[in-house]
């Protein structure tokens, strides 16, 4: 897609961005690269020259605080573009600047002062350090820093409060649960309070419950403390529950970005279509999104704005009257009635 | 070809022969060299001396000059004087400290990490050569074995790092290690003779050559291993290379590489007996004695103390490596431990008991003696018998067949040929060189010798492992009977398994036959066993569903795709039984392992060199073949 297109909220600054980013694997990436710039596709390209095209030419822009999405199927690149972004492994083509500095042109130890400092990373399957306690597992990056072991303890023990794991911190993490694993990995990376969050699938190893915790809990995480994310997953309905933007990668290619009301609303392409067809609006519409703006006292029972149809449901149903929707501060800012709400529950509308 | 009627005489025969060409080829080649050459002599042995002299030159120059040339004042003299000195400081602190220290620190060191209970087995251990009046040889061996194997992870850790970070390195080190773990350990002996005398220092660094793969390798597999999350995580953190290798791929890769410690422990303690050959001393000189003194009571006492050394020294190196702290004593306990050892010391020191009390020696072992020497002599009927059998009817007639009635360029053809139909070109060019080497050096004939023991040895051991595994791997409650007697077999060394053989078949081939098979069969039955269970449960589900007998489904289904892995344990098999063949030189093989031994004795460079090639010559053509053969069993691998 073009790169107009995937561009971002413009009216925040860009903490992170991509531009023009390639990642090729295999003997002549440059070769490679022309061909895909000619629209050839991917298997095409790798029966001919060898090569596997994992990321075709993406741009991104993530504002500070934002919660950015990639939402795409295994193959699609996904995985190897957050690696890219996080410079696990060098682009073939392409920029990615953390705060207007580019991470390719950095060398080995400037990368790693800024990884040290600035950003971190959850991983699909935890990457916990089975050798090392629990406590010691999420002190690692601050090992690294080269903070003091009482002090780096101390602080991994408050961030253990943080992701619910207080008084487990002398367990070794396979003796625990995958969900709590997993708020391990969470807390590591919390550790050293970094600007950017990389998430790759983190909770896609996890029971369906397990992950609705998890998924809250990074809700309420984010609600205290805006960080700003990159998240990786294959599953729609955790990115429309998580993320504030959503791209939708197919083939190493974004193929629509957009929030998620974006998507639902005017999917770019079929495919695209695919995804956002069985998706319920209820779940990604929001309060705010379908209230009449009104202003004044409030009356009867309110619902917070950023708050989805499905779960208003329960005190729509519970009186007649409208309802009231109050911003975060608590003032009203609009109301909503029944009739508004079942006609969206109707197909086709 | 499938178009070709049934009737049709000779496109039929034609097709056969497009088929079978090769082994037709083998054939006619076969019976028209031998009708050319079967006048010709023993192989000309034209390489002889030009292969010979300059080895036999170079070692005197080495021996005249080792006290004034510079290689060895500033190198090998230093090194050996470093190594001598470990030695020395090890064995005396150890027979410093009064003796019942020893077994109190053994047992503190393994009930700080393992519990108390699992302590007992080492405690023991370390105290059993005592009782038997074995204190101060334990003590010299024991030293031996801990500097060898600390050399061997102080190399073979950083070796096995640089493998797992660059494998360009790795592939390199690969056929070095290949190699050191191929070849039978004696031929080992001459280099180490000619750089460092003779005496513990040579058989330390022998013991070190042959116990160093398993750690290099293991170190390597292990830090493969490691999950590459777990790099990425600490790469992501901003870890330096060297902190992710120290703080995560290291102690992640710990649980492998001590399982290669222990290995290398094992190969180690193998071979510790027969560096005795270069002067080593302590336990192996025992058993050398009691060999040539024909006393089985004894020669079993002192290889059990062998064990015990082993045993001692792998649960040492397994406490002291530790890997979940929270199991460990508080600092209160370990410093009560420490000090009750000090007042261990003192109280020695005070009441003059340091040296092991002579009270408990049972130096004689006579009843096991006589009950043996009885037992040899009411069967002796039997042993005759099968030690005729196969001398004058296998032994003899193969060897000659080999030697004398095959002329050699016909012998040549045939392996090179076959070799071709096994493995390709590159193994049919391997073979032939090797074997016209072997030849040209004047090799020809005690190497024929010591294959057709080979042969007889690995025919033997396959025709027993071969069913004992099978049975074993359909049967998990044979597997668990058998255990413990292949774990004992497995840990016995070599040497000790020369002296029943030899008490009861006399000195001959035999008993160096006997010995190889039992050395031999354990792996054999192991693998075999392992790779029969390895079949996957659907397959054999699968031809049960279509109504297969179990006889239908063993040798249609388990034992072809068994078959790889078969053939990799049968190699195991042969390399064992040439290791074992030509250590049983010692006892009247004869052929290569004899002429190892005397050269070693008598300090022939020269000779020596020549039957060491000789020995690695048969290793690897045994080796590379069975592998090819194994590679061709192996079902083609899905594609990508």
């Amino acid at each position: 897609m073009s790169t107009a297109q995937t561009i971002g909220v413009d009216a925040l600054p860009a903490v992170l961005a991509g531009v023009g980013v390639y990642k090729v694997f295999g003997p002549k990436p440059h070769r490679a690269m022309e061909m895909a710039a000619e629209g050839i596709s991917r298997e095409e390209i790798l029966r001919t020259t060898g090569n596997t095209v994992a990321v075709c030419d993406v741009s991104f822009e993530v504002a500070r605080g934002e919660t950015f999405v990639v939402m795409g199927l295994s193959g699609s690149g996904k995985s190897t573009l957050v690696r890219c972004i996080a410079r696990l492994l060098d682009v073939t083509r392409g920029q990615v600047t953390l705060n207007g500095d580019d991470l390719m042109a950095m060398s080995e130890k400037e990368l790693r002062d800024v990884r040290r400092r600035n950003m971190s990373m959850v991983f699909q399957h935890f990457g916990l350090f089975p050798h090392r306690t629990v406590i010691d597992n999420v002190a690692y990056g601050l090992e690294i820093q080269g903070l003091a072991r009482d002090i780096r303890r101390e602080r991994a023990r408050e961030i253990l409060d943080v992701v619910g794991l207080g008084g487990w911190g002398d367990h070794y993490p396979q003796q625990l649960s995958g969900g709590m694993q997993q708020r391990v990995g969470l807390g590591r990376a919390l550790a050293i309070e970094p600007e950017v969050l990389f998430f790759d699938e983190p909770f896609s190893a996890l029971d369906p419950l397990i992950r609705r915790d998890m998924q809250n809990e990074l809700l309420r995480l984010q609600a205290e403390t805006q960080r700003t994310i990159v998240f990786i997953t294959h599953d729609f309905d955790e990115a429309i529950k998580l993320g504030d933007r959503i791209a939708i990668m197919k083939d190493g290619a974004f193929d629509q970005v957009g929030t998620a009301l974006e998507l639902l609303a005017n999917p770019a392409t079929p495919y695209v279509r695919e995804f956002t067809e069985d998706v319920s609006r209820t779940k990604v519409l929001r309060a705010g999104n379908v209230m009449k703006p009104h202003e004044g006292e409030t009356v009867g029972p309110t619902v917070g704005a950023d708050r989805s149809i499905d779960a208003i449901l329960s005190v729509l149903l519970e009186t007649t009257d409208e309802i009231g929707v109050v911003d975060p501060s608590g003032s009203l800012v609009g109301v909503i009635d029944r009739g508004a709400v079942i006609s969206l529950l109707e197909p086709g509308s | 070809m499938t178009t070709v009627a049934p009737t049709a005489g000779l496109p039929l025969a034609l097709s056969g022969l497009r088929r079978y060409w090769r082994w037709v080829l083998l054939v006619v080649g076969f019976v028209i060299l031998q009708a050319v050459f079967s006048s010709a002599d023993e192989f000309p042995a034209w390489f002889d001396d030009t292969f010979k002299d300059p080895i036999d030159r170079a070692g005197n120059w080495m021996q005249a000059h080792r006290r004034t040339h510079v290689v060895f004042t500033d190198f090998f003299t230093p090194l050996s004087d470093a190594v001598r000195w470990a030695l020395d400081s090890v064995e005396s602190a150890l027979l410093w400290v009064p003796w019942f220290v020893l077994p109190a620190s053994v047992f503190l060191v393994v009930a700080r990490s393992h519990g108390w209970r699992p302590a007992l087995i080492p405690a023991m251990a370390m105290l059993y050569p005592g009782l038997i009046g074995l204190w101060e040889e334990t003590v010299d061996t024991l030293a031996l074995m801990t500097i060898a194997v600390f050399i061997s992870v102080a190399v073979g850790v950083p070796l096995g790092v640089w493998g797992a970070l660059r494998p360009r390195a790795e592939k390199t080190m690969r056929p070095a290690l290949d190699a050191m773990q191929t070849v039978p350990a004696p031929v080992y002996f001459l280099p180490m003779l000619m750089l460092f005398g003779i005496g513990r220092v040579p058989a330390t660094f022998a013991t070190v050559i042959y116990a160093l793969p398993p750690v290099v390798r293991l170190t390597t597999l292990g830090i493969r291993e490691v999950p590459s999350h777990a790099v990425e995580a600490s790469e992501m953190f901003g870890a330096t290379p060297r902190q992710t290798m120290t703080k995560v791929q290291l102690p992640m890769a710990l649980p492998t590489i001590m399982t290669g410690v222990s290995q290398t422990i094992m190969m180690a303690l193998g071979i510790v007996v027969l560096a005795t050959m270069l002067g080593a001393g302590g336990l192996g000189q025992e058993i050398m004695d009691t060999l040539s003194q024909r006393r089985t009571g004894r020669g079993f006492a002192v290889g059990l103390a062998v064990v015990a050394v082993a045993i001692v020294l792998d649960r040492i190196s397994r406490a002291v490596v530790v890997t979940d702290r929270s199991k460990l004593p508080s600092t209160r306990t370990t410093l009560i431990a420490v000090s009750a050892l000090v007042v261990l010391v003192i109280v020695g020191f005070v009441t003059g008991t340091t040296e092991f009390p002579d009270v408990w020696d049972v130096k004689t072992f006579d009843p096991v003696d006589n009950g043996v020497d009885w037992t040899r002599d009411n069967l002796r009927w039997l042993t005759r018998w099968f030690n005729d059998l196969v001398v004058a009817e296998f032994y003899v007639p193969v060897r000659d067949l080999l030697i004398d009635t095959i002329a050699w360029p016909v012998l040549v053809f045939v392996v090179g040929w076959m070799s071709w139909m096994i493995g390709g070109r590159k193994l049919a060019v391997f073979t032939t060189a090797m074997m016209l080497a072997t030849g040209a050096i004047g090799m020809w004939s005690p190497s024929l010798d010591t294959l057709t023991q080979v042969v007889a040895a690995v025919a033997l051991s396959v025709a027993i492992a071969l069913p004992v595994g099978i049975w074993a791997g359909r049967n998990p409650r044979v597997e668990a009977a058998l255990g413990p007697v292949l774990d004992a077999l497995q840990t016995i060394p070599s040497l000790v398994y020369i002296i029943p053989a030899v008490i009861f078949f006399t000195v001959g081939v035999v008993p160096g036959i006997i010995a190889s098979v039992l050395y031999a069969i354990v792996p054999g039955i192991r693998i075999t066993a392992l790779a029969i269970r390895e079949v996957p449960e659907a397959s054999i589900e699968a031809s049960q569903v279509f109504g297969a007998t179990p006889r239908q489904t063993m040798f249609g289904v388990r034992v072809p795709l068994a078959a790889p892995t078969i053939m990799a344990g049968i190699n195991q098999v042969i390399m064992m039984v040439l290791a074992m063949v030509i250590i049983s030189g010692l006892v009247g093989g004869g052929a290569l392992g004899f002429a190892t031994v005397s050269a070693v004795k008598r300090s022939e460079f020269g000779n020596g060199a020549e039957v060491a090639f000789a020995i690695v010559a048969i290793a690897m053509i045994l080796d590379r073949t069975t592998q090819a053969i194994a590679e061709r069993l192996r079902p083609p691998a899905a594609e990508q």
